[in-house]
């Protein structure tokens, strides 16, 4: 047995019950899921009726619970579930969360909350305030440690085939670090200002904002950060290892290779990139057209790679890695891509004026001569390359240019920005016809596309439509250039002899590892996949160069992949129940029916932009992402990101339940305007404004800050309720409202209070006499439920009530501040702590106490014990009282059962 | 003695204040002493804190090196009687510094220079109230050409 009892929950109850027993001398393991013991009565005002300072009193125990000898302490951890184990012991599986910092190493400097870029609202202080993803829990904290809350992964960074943090970036421009966030990006790819632009964003597509008035502009905003580097002329920034001394041959310069090379030169590699070309950077150098990349963009992104010192020989095809490997290479990495173009497949086709797409995209980007002026153009296919040719070839005068593709538009591989920008462009579009014929003229040169019409049948393995001809649909349409762009292939002949090579020449390697059938040859990106878009190239080269590092240093070939589970949209949404719906930033796209330039279409976002679209981002994962923490920390290896949670068993003698109550979702009540009037508050938030730790040293009303003189109180709000569904007493809202009126009455010695309430419950010792204080200290009381609560423009509230003792009038009174005396509901998470066993509850879902008359503290289940709150409304007093019986019902069970276990054989 | 040269919210130079070292507890008067900056209380910027987890692991010789090395003044923020590792832990760290004065007398240090009070997790008043009197108890020390 590990532990003779665990303790669920270090609220006051928790604390008591696992104090007494390891006073006694059992050992004790107490598991809380917040990152501090304490529970609720740490972030109170005072406790009544003594009105002491409810963290002093606190605090003292709560250190006791950390340091005392017999106690272990779990905190930011969460039972999954206990189970007897038929010895009546019981087994308990206990979830450690990541808390991605070091709780030994942190020294609570609170520094990496300071460099934190993400605000969401502060639990510990009732939502009033916001706190930092990295934070401490509240200043009185035991331990006070910090903890990085990470729910998982963003949307935008989950869907990155790059693996570029995009949130953490966007978090960073939202703190105006422009520098640090073109750093971050650099941390994945020196192709920041290429994907700035190019990049299909599937970020994009992901981003939960785009429920609400539209995706963030996230493409866009690394575009800006890219071009502010760039005027800002800084330095990369970027850390590089000392040399290794290995050599990697890189034979490619798309941007699969580039970054490879880059990533590879970061961790102390020589390297070298081949290029057969004449121009590094594959596709984004060559067929990319300039008004969409402009090529002083590609060119300075390549300088990032070579500032690392890595060389590129351009027109330096390799056809022999074995003579690379002489040479002194310790790995080759094949990152060649899909140079050509397939060819259309149909008679005619090497008449005079046919050309593959990607063969005249590289043409005009190496300004070589087309003569496109006055002509009529084809364009074969519906991919992007398709899209990018037809609008060069407007651009190079072309009298028409149509595109015919042989599924309909909503089946075209292309990006349908891309088709929607050609189409304004002035492309015209035939869609399900396929080319039978290139038609041609007696000197060779072509004449028309003879086409056939096709139907579209049942979808095919890729989900699409498959298109069939329709007989006798010929027709022809007269052009005298066609531009087949109708797919690319690799050009992988020269590497047959020494890897293997599969369907359409593509490259045999490990997906995962990316190693091919010769353990020091690697390959990446289109070469391997086919045809795909610049971000999953640029992937497969990161996952290259990790693998590359991996065998070099005798390592596994894993551990790529460390992304957290995505985040759910919905919940994310679910966190606040209004949103200000604020405009999205324009697109920026220029076009022009007829263009004749190359001039890029897309302008960049300025600075204002920028600023406004980082601030529409919901911190989806709530961490960014963004490092500065680990940044900031000065402790080194102290925050360490890629932590998981950690699972743990124990087996444990007894088990005490102590997992408190929820408080009443104010909301519920919606003719109260609870989360509509910024001006109703509940008294948690209100005991908050009270606190010694306040958030501002003041009480002062949400809306405009202004110092409330006229504050009205709202009794049993969620409770005796029958609407609700709870018609219990919550047995302490009357008493914690006159301790605020109290309170109030001393912090703002103008201010008029009063409470609408149905009767005052002030049982128990001293409670009636600090009720009676209250109203000779002037607080007024009236008898009466709150029918409804509007708000007027000045953010002041109208309560109307039934004045019972004045002839039951209808009286509208209005307030500045309206505080809501929230009652309580059972936490229904204890239940399921026991997922074999049932953990009885009663009729109102509280944990049972089968014989609560005599035997306070025993549940349904032998050895299983509940303490505080979670058996029933209960105050400080009451809850500790508890807490003591059920610990004496541990001790008494143990010593039991102990002495069960003693009996001789 | 040593003593930092201040400015006053105004900016306004207004000469120098007696550097006060300041033992506190990891949890209970450190964190009041660190709710006093959040609540932006102001005190003398002559207060350098040390946390260390209970005030009775204190040695009288640091703090009579302390003295030694330039401070005016240190002050022990004790927990009182609440602190989680002792139950006297109060009664052992008023030893010490009755055992410091001692030091500091055969130093030829007024003994008044080392103090002691019980600061709790919320008392971040008391502390700059405390640390207030102190500093002008250290100040009218220096006046007097007190060593």
């Amino acid at each position: 047995m590990d532990y003779d009892v665990l303790v669920v929950g270090s609220g006051i109850g928790g604390m008591e019950s696992a104090l007494k027993l390891g006073d006694m001398g059992y050992k004790v393991l107490v598991v809380e899921k917040e990152a501090s013991v304490g529970g609720r009565m740490i972030l109170l005002s005072k406790v009544f009726p003594t009105l002491d300072c409810a963290s002093c009193i606190s605090t003292p125990k709560m250190a006791q619970t950390i340091h005392h000898p017999n106690l272990t302490v779990l905190t930011y951890s969460e039972v999954e579930g206990i189970a007897r184990n038929g010895g009546g012991q019981f087994h308990a599986k206990v979830k450690r969360k990541a808390r991605y910092v070091d709780e030994v190493a942190c020294t609570g400097c609170q520094k990496c909350e300071t460099a934190c870029t993400v605000a969401v609202p502060d639990q510990f202080n009732a939502d009033l305030v916001a706190r930092r993803a990295a934070y401490i829990a509240f200043p009185q904290a035991v331990p006070k440690k910090a903890v990085i809350d990470r729910q998982g992964s963003s949307p935008c960074t989950f869907a990155c085939p790059a693996g570029i943090e995009a949130h953490g970036y966007v978090s960073l421009i939202r703190s105006g670090e422009y520098e640090k966030a073109h750093r971050l990006v650099l941390d994945a790819t020196p192709l920041v200002g290429t994907l700035g632009r190019a990049c299909y964003a599937p970020c994009e597509s992901e981003c939960t904002r785009g429920s609400l008035e539209g995706t963030l502009p996230i493409r866009r905003l690394k575009r800006f950060i890219s071009d502010r580097h760039v005027e800002s002329g800084e330095d990369l920034g970027i850390e590089v290892a000392a040399a290794n001394g290995h050599r990697i041959a890189v034979v490619g310069s798309g941007p699969a290779g580039l970054t490879a090379a880059w990533q590879l030169a970061r961790k102390g590699y020589a390297v070298k990139i081949y290029e057969a070309a004449s121009e590094p950077g594959g596709f984004l150098r060559l067929a990319i057209p300039s008004y969409r990349l402009p090529v002083e963009v590609v060119e300075r992104d390549i300088q990032n790679v070579r500032d690392l010192g890595v060389e590129i020989a351009t027109s330096t095809p390799v056809r022999d890695l074995e003579a690379l490997k002489a040479e002194g290479y310790d790995a080759v990495l094949l990152a060649t891509g899909t140079p050509r173009s397939s060819g259309l497949g149909v008679p005619g086709e090497d008449r005079l004026g046919v050309m593959g797409g990607t063969d005249f995209l590289r043409k005009v980007k190496l300004d070589q001569p087309v003569d496109m002026a006055g002509k009529q153009v084809v364009v074969v296919g519906g991919g992007n390359v398709a899209m990018d040719a037809a609008r060069v070839a407007r651009r190079l005068g072309a009298a028409s240019v149509t595109v015919a593709y042989r599924r309909g538009r909503a089946e075209m591989p292309a990006h349908h920005v891309e088709a929607d920008d050609a189409e304004k462009e002035g492309v015209a579009f035939t869609f399900q016809v396929a080319p039978a014929e290139v038609v041609g003229d007696a000197s060779g040169a072509v004449s028309g596309l003879r086409c056939v019409r096709m139907a579209l049948g049942e979808p095919d393995s890729s989900g699409r439509r498959r298109p069939e001809p329709i007989k006798g649909s010929e027709f022809v349409i007269p052009c005298q250039v066609i531009i087949a762009a109708i797919g690319m292939t690799p050009d992988t002949a020269a590497f047959a002899g020494t890897v293997g090579v599969g369907r359409n020449g593509a490259l045999q390697a490990d997906p995962k590892t990316l190693q091919t059938s010769v353990p020091w040859v690697f390959a990446a990106g289109d070469v391997v996949n086919g045809a795909t878009d610049i971000t999953r190239a640029v992937g497969e080269g990161r996952r290259a160069a990790h693998m590359i590092d991996r065998w070099l240093t005798g390592g596994m070939l894993d551990g790529f992949d460390l992304r957290l589970p995505v985040v759910d949209k919905q919940q994310v949404l679910a966190r606040q129940k209004t949103y200000t719906i604020r405009p999205a930033a324009k697109d920026g796209v220029t076009l022009e029916a007829a263009p004749r330039d190359f001039r890029e279409v897309e302008a960049g976002l300025t600075e204002a932009e920028a600023h406004e679209a980082s601030g529409r981002c919901m911190d989806c994962a709530v961490c960014s992402g963004c490092h500065e923490c680990v940044a900031a920390c000065p402790v080194d290896g102290c925050i360490d990101l890629q932590a998981r949670d950690q699972e743990l068993e124990v087996e444990v003698g007894a088990v005490v339940v102590s997992t408190g109550y929820k408080l009443f979702n104010a909301d519920l009540k919606p003719q109260y305007g609870f989360g509509q009037y910024r001006n109703v508050i509940t008294g948690m938030q209100m005991d908050r404004l009270l606190a010694p730790t306040r958030p501002f040293n003041t009480i002062l009303r949400p809306s405009d800050g202004k110092v409330p003189e006229r504050i009205a109180y709202v009794m049993c709000t969620g409770s005796r309720d029958e609407t609700v569904g709870n018609p219990l007493c919550s047995k302490f809202c009357c008493m914690y409202s006159v301790k605020q009126n109290q309170l109030i009455m001393g912090a703002l010695p103008l201010a008029e209070v009063t409470v609408h309430y149905m009767d005052i419950r002030a049982a128990g010792k001293r409670y009636d006499e600090f009720y009676e204080q209250s109203k000779s200290m002037g607080a007024t009381y009236v008898k009466g439920r709150v029918a409804k609560i509007t708000e007027k423009e000045n953010g002041d509230l109208v309560l109307r009530y039934e004045d019972i003792e004045n002839g039951g009038t209808l009286v509208d009174a209005e307030y500045d501040l309206v505080v809501l005396a929230v009652g309580v509901q059972p936490n229904r998470e204890a239940a399921m702590l026991f997922p074999e066993d049932k953990l009885a509850e009663d009729e109102y879902f509280y944990v049972a106490e089968p014989d609560e008359d005599l035997n306070p503290g025993v549940t349904s289940i032998p050895g299983v014990f509940v303490a505080g709150a979670a058996a029933g409304a209960k105050d400080i007093v009451d809850s500790i009282l508890h807490a003591g019986a059920a610990a004496a019902q541990v001790a008494a069970h143990l010593e039991r059962t102990q002495a069960k276990t003693k009996v001789p054989a | 003695m040593s003593a930092v040269a201040v400015a006053d919210v105004t900016g306004k130079h207004t000469g120098s204040v007696p550097r006060i070292l300041v033992f506190s507890t990891n949890n209970i008067s450190d964190p009041g002493i660190d709710l006093a900056g959040s609540n932006h209380l102001h005190y003398s910027p002559g207060v350098e804190v040390i946390s260390m987890p209970c005030t009775s692991g204190i040695k009288p010789s640091w703090i009579a090196h302390a003295i030694e090395q330039g401070f005016d003044g240190v002050f022990i923020a004790s927990d009182g009687d609440e602190c989680a590792y002792l139950p006297d832990c109060a009664h052992r760290a008023s030893r010490i510094v009755g055992e410091a004065q001692e030091l500091l007398k055969a130093g030829g240090h007024d003994p008044q220079r080392v103090r002691m009070a019980a600061i709790c997790s919320v008392c971040a008043e008391p502390f700059t109230n405390h640390v207030k009197q102190f500093s002008s108890l250290l100040a009218g020390l220096r006046e007097q050409g007190a060593k």
